[in-house]
């Protein structure tokens, strides 16, 4: 047998040592024992009880639809014909871009002047695609609108754009349900989100995959473009680190781990018993997030209700592939330019790289989103200037800067790696560096921005200095004379009404008093974080950091989900008891990396808590758990109530079960002492009062 | 309604043919020669000509302006585009002219005196009808297309004058024309090529290899033996993007280094350049097109200092005049500072910005 293992592109010597390191350690796993297999036959037997009725179901679907011209998808000979279509997921089912995202959509903010939608329906178009399905869900219209007016939908264009828009999807998995449901794609299609940047050319890519599937019928699901970074190259996120086993021959992807996060890589032992004697392990590969599915995804979506990102269904489905038979593929680049706008970073990042022809030929002067007045000039330097754009005495454009149309810029300015919007006014003596500015904003005199996101129509007055990695959202005015520490986020939203909106289907405003009474909103602005005239909230976290923590935690999240849903899918026959293990185990985790998310998780799992909390007895044992989990933890005590609470407005639980689990005496003094904890006793005396008043309503 | 329907099939033709424009622009679309755009861009003037509203040559040639200007915005280095919609304005006027009754001659140049006298009033002649105006000129961009169609049997028809037996040739990076010509005085003669690989893209390697399959002696050098090599070689002979109105040229990177090594020699350099990739520009910074090309000795650092690495790739060198002996066109030889004599008679000045 015979494995190579690559970290970069380069020999090993040149990898950093930390690379090197995990290389040992995952050397050491491969040529291993054996012991360490991760097998577990009896799950994947279980699992296959599961799926044997599942590949009914299309065709069902497929006779439900008689209305349209029926055209059986197992008789496609004539798949060559088919024109090329496209999902394009114009949602990122995320809250990075928060709180700027708030008043337009991830889809269509501006980079380069030009809204990241557009980019990815130019890659689409360029690699031939004739047909794309738009799926909005946050802000819907505004998108709708933008492709309205774009040159995608008049009628010479030469790649036909549907818009489908739903306020359901909450993520991947719905969307490719849903085009299930719809039966919209007929062939090969390519899924892609609405924030991807590429010139990549997919041709090969495609002819690959069709070969494969008409080699093998069916067997190939799925073919993933991947692009050669070595770790420390520009466009490489941290976040998106992935790990990937391979055949070497048949690019058959054997193993997909995100590498973030993690300190030891563990590879299961029978990826290296698939008959081929040529493996890869590789760290130097950049997820583009375009990939070539067969409409077998969009089936399998539905047949695994659970699977919501690409992520589960990748790892869904390399789990499964014993049983189901289903393979993934790739398809690496080397030249070509592919990468997801995923957060501020990456937005810095691709942003610099488009204004340095990185994604040649989609430059900023070749005005391929066709705007009237959009046309701009390229002079040495990376330096473009649309019309009208005028530029004080003594200013200088450094390198790689970009202006938008009738932006006046004052004298003595210093301006590099910038990249600057339409109708902009800026003052004298005012210096950017990597700053991206969106349109109609007004800097004042003496203004020094480094690294930084202004909105449109933000006002920055006299004086302002602006540190790395800050974040002025839509119309927020700061100053004047104020320095802004590393990381501010400002935005005119109050950072509660977040939270507020979040919860709305499940919480109406009374029931809010009894927990939330410290949050009394701060409807005045503070000077001191705004400047005497400025306008805007300050966000708690710093938002380019925030975002790894996020990721980090939805990592997490998704690991657990994947193994709840492992879990469940093994046997709907489950005492509580087990469940109340895997709660615990749940607990656990959020507890451990600050329980930002457990809302959002119980929200989604509430279904599966009521099918199996349905006794009082059941109710009594969730509690008594849960209780466990928290005695550990005494500095968590505070949050015991609030998972009480969302549980019980959840309907998981009910007020008789509380208060009956409260009342009942206690063995220990810590759960004496637990139960005297100040937040728990107001939820009680509040649940109270709810029921007397209920009560006193009948 | 017929002629709605006319209408929307000509803006269709328009928005696809930008959209190709956009798209090929060095590579990414479809590959094409200039020939091929020169040929396009006149087949789709024509149709504009044979099927947009106009009622006088004043009209049309607004009309041809507008789409020209859409048309060279979307690809700004492909100077054939304008190039073409320039010679088919100089065509409307012609016709008009002949159509008035004047003499071609009156309306060739404006002297000077007629410059004092006259103005820029000459546009508002143009509003006169004429039934016979549209056919004549459909007929006339019918002979320019036969001109276009010509253009590479032409130039290397020339080339047995040029090259003579047992000779060492020149050239640089692939130019279909000097493709053509080079092939064509194989038939006849024994000569020796050598063909700089114009790296980073290379496309000497193609050009290489395509003129051996006509058995053809040929060796490739890389960029930097130019300079070595030149003492050796009795004539240059290289293709160009555009020729500027000052007989200078906009060519791939790489060849003015190899016009400077081959004046250091005094080995005459040869352009063969079609009529259609003359230009009304004067001159030219050299244009920065960085494709994408990975510069992998770069990725050896870290993240900090890739960040401030930017890595350039001009795609067009500058030659400037006095460098070259000779322009060979599909209507002959030419020396350098005669191009602009070429030039008024291709375009008229009025056209020079569209």
């Amino acid at each position: 047998m015979y494995v190579s293992i690559f970290f970069c592109s380069r020999p090993l010597i040149f990898c950093p040592t930390l690379h090197r390191s995990r290389w040992r350690k995952c050397a050491a796993r491969v040529f291993g024992s054996r012991e360490k297999t991760r097998r577990r036959p009896n799950a994947a037997e279980e699992r296959n009880v599961c799926h044997v009725a599942a590949p009914l179901t299309p065709l069902s679907n497929m006779a439900g639809k008689a209305g349209k011209p029926s055209r059986p998808r197992k008789a496609d000979k004539d798949e060559e014909e088919q024109p090329l279509q496209a999902v394009l997921v114009a949602d990122s089912f995320n809250r990075r871009f928060f709180p700027i995202t708030k008043d337009q959509p991830r889809a269509l903010l501006p980079l380069a002047n030009v809204s990241m939608i557009d980019y990815t329906l130019e890659f689409l178009t360029s690699t031939g695609v004739q047909e794309t399905f738009v799926f909005c869900c946050w802000m819907a219209s505004k998108i709708k609108e933008h492709l309205q007016k774009s040159k995608w939908c008049r009628p010479t264009s030469p790649n036909v754009v549907h818009v489908i828009t739903s306020d359901l999807y909450r993520s991947l998995g719905d969307v490719l349900r849903d085009v299930d449901a719809k039966t919209l794609v007929r062939s090969d299609f390519l899924l892609v989100y609405g924030d991807v940047v590429s010139n990549i050319d997919i041709s090969q890519a495609l002819q690959e995959h069709k070969q494969r599937r008409s080699m093998d019928k069916n067997v190939s699901v799925m073919t993933m473009i991947f692009k050669e970074s070595p770790p420390g190259h520009k466009t490489r996120c941290e976040d998106d680190d992935i790990i990937i086993a391979m055949d070497g021959k048949s690019k058959r992807i054997l193993h997909y781990q995100r590498a973030q996060a993690l300190k030891r890589l563990h590879f299961p032992m029978n990826i290296f018993h698939s008959g081929s004697d040529e493996f890869e392990i590789r760290f130097d590969l950049l997820d583009c997030h375009i990939s070539i599915c067969s409409p077998q995804v969009a089936e399998l979506f539905t047949d695994n209700f659970d699977y919501q990102t690409k992520n589960d269904f990748v790892r869904g489905l390399l789990v499964n592939e014993e049983i189901l038979g289903n393979q993934i593929h790739m398809h690496v680049t080397k030249d070509g330019y592919g990468a997801r706008v995923s957060n501020l970073l990456m937005y810095d990042t691709v942003s610099s790289d488009t204004i340095r022809r990185w994604v040649y030929p989609i430059t900023p002067e070749a005005n391929f989103a066709d705007l009237e007045g959009q046309s701009c000039t390229h002079s040495r330097h990376n330096v473009y200037r649309e019309t009208g754009v005028s530029l004080g005495h003594g200013s200088q454009m450094e390198e790689n800067v970009l202006i938008g149309r009738n932006t006046m810029i004052g004298a003595n300015c210093t301006i590099s790696n910038t990249v600057i919007g339409a109708n902009c006014v800026i003052g004298d003596n005012v210096t950017l560096d990597r700053a991206y500015i969106w349109n109609r904003v007004h800097i004042a005199d003496d203004v020094k921005v480094k690294q930084s996101v202004i909105c449109d129509n933000v006002e920055v007055k006299h004086g302002v200095v602006l540190n790395e990695q800050c974040v002025l959202a839509y119309n927020v005015v700061v100053g004047p004379d104020i320095t802004l520490p590393e990381g501010t986020v400002l935005s005119m939203h109050h950072p509660d009404e977040e939270d507020d909106e979040d919860d709305d289907e499940f919480l109406s405003d009374d029931n809010d008093v009894g927990y939330r009474k410290d949050k009394t909103k701060l409807k005045v602005f503070n000077p001191a974080e705004v400047g005497s005239e400025g306008k805007g909230y300050r966000w708690k976290t710093s938002s380019l950091e925030d975002t790894e923590e996020d990721e980090l935690a939805e990592c997490i999240w998704g690991e657990i989900d994947f193994r709840f849903s492992q879990f469940l899918t093994q046997s709907y026959k489950i005492s509580f008891r087990n469940l109340g293990k895997q709660l615990t185990s749940l607990l656990n985790q959020f507890l451990y990396h600050g329980g930002k998310f457990y809302k959002s998780l119980l929200k989604k799992w509430a279904p599966v808590f009521k099918n199996y909390v349905k006794r009082p007895q059941d109710q009594l044992d969730c509690l008594a758990s849960m209780e466990e989990v928290f005695l550990e933890r005494e500095t968590h005590w505070a949050a015991l109530v609030k998972v009480l609470m969302s549980m019980y407005q959840l309907e998981i639980l009910e007020e008789e079960g509380i208060m009956h689990w409260f009342n009942q005496g206690s063995t220990t003094d810590k759960s004496q002492q637990l139960r005297r904890n100040q937040g728990l006793l107001k939820f009680i005396q509040w649940l109270q009062e709810a029921e007397e008043s209920s009560e006193e309503d009948e | 309604m017929p002629g709605a329907d006319k209408e929307t099939d000509l803006s269709e033709r328009i928005e696809s043919f930008l959209s190709e424009l956009k798209r090929c622009g060095s590579g990414a679309g479809s590959l094409r020669g200039s020939a091929e755009t020169a040929r396009e861009t006149t087949a789709l003037l024509r149709r504009i000509t044979a099927q947009a509203r106009w009622s006088n040559a004043g009209d049309l040639m607004e009309i041809i302006r507008k789409e020209g200007r859409r048309m060279t915005a979307a690809q700004p280095s492909v100077t054939t585009v304008g190039n073409m919609v320039r010679r088919v304005l100089k065509i409307i006027r012609e016709e008009y002219a002949r159509s008035r009754g004047s003499t071609e001659e009156a309306d060739q140049q404006e002297s000077l005196h007629k410059l004092l006298t006259s103005g820029g009033s000459s546009e508002d002649n143009f509003r006169q009808h004429f039934a016979h105006l549209k056919a004549n000129v459909i007929e006339a961009i019918n002979e320019l297309l036969t001109e276009l169609e010509g253009t590479t049997d032409n130039i290397s028809m020339q080339a047995l004058e040029h090259i003579h037996s047992n000779e060492v040739i020149m050239t640089i990076g692939r130019s279909r024309t000097v493709e053509a010509f080079l092939k064509d005085a194989a038939r006849k003669r024994k000569f020796h090529v050598m063909v700089a690989e114009c790296a980073p893209f290379c496309q000497g390697h193609e050009m290489a290899t395509s003129l051996s399959k006509e058995d053809i002696e040929t060796t490739v050098i890389p960029d930097a033996a130019i300079f070595a090599v030149m003492s050796r070689v009795n004539k240059v002979i290289i293709g160009t993007q555009t020729v500027l109105a000052n007989g200078g040229l906009r060519a791939v990177n790489g060849t003015h280094t190899l016009a400077l090594a081959a004046k250091h020699h005094s080995t005459p350099l040869i352009v063969c350049a079609p009529m259609f990739k003359l230009s009304p520009q004067v001159s030219d910074t050299p244009k920065l097109s960085t494709k994408n090309f990975e510069n992998t000795t770069t990725n050896r650092f870290g993240n900090l200092i890739l960040s401030k690495v930017n890595a350039h790739c001009p795609v067009f060198d500058y030659v400037p005049p006095e460098l070259i002996t000779l322009f060979i066109s599909n209507i002959g030889g030419n020396a350098p500072s005669y191009i602009y004599r070429l030039m008024s008679e291709l375009y008229h000045p009025e056209d020079h910005e569209l």
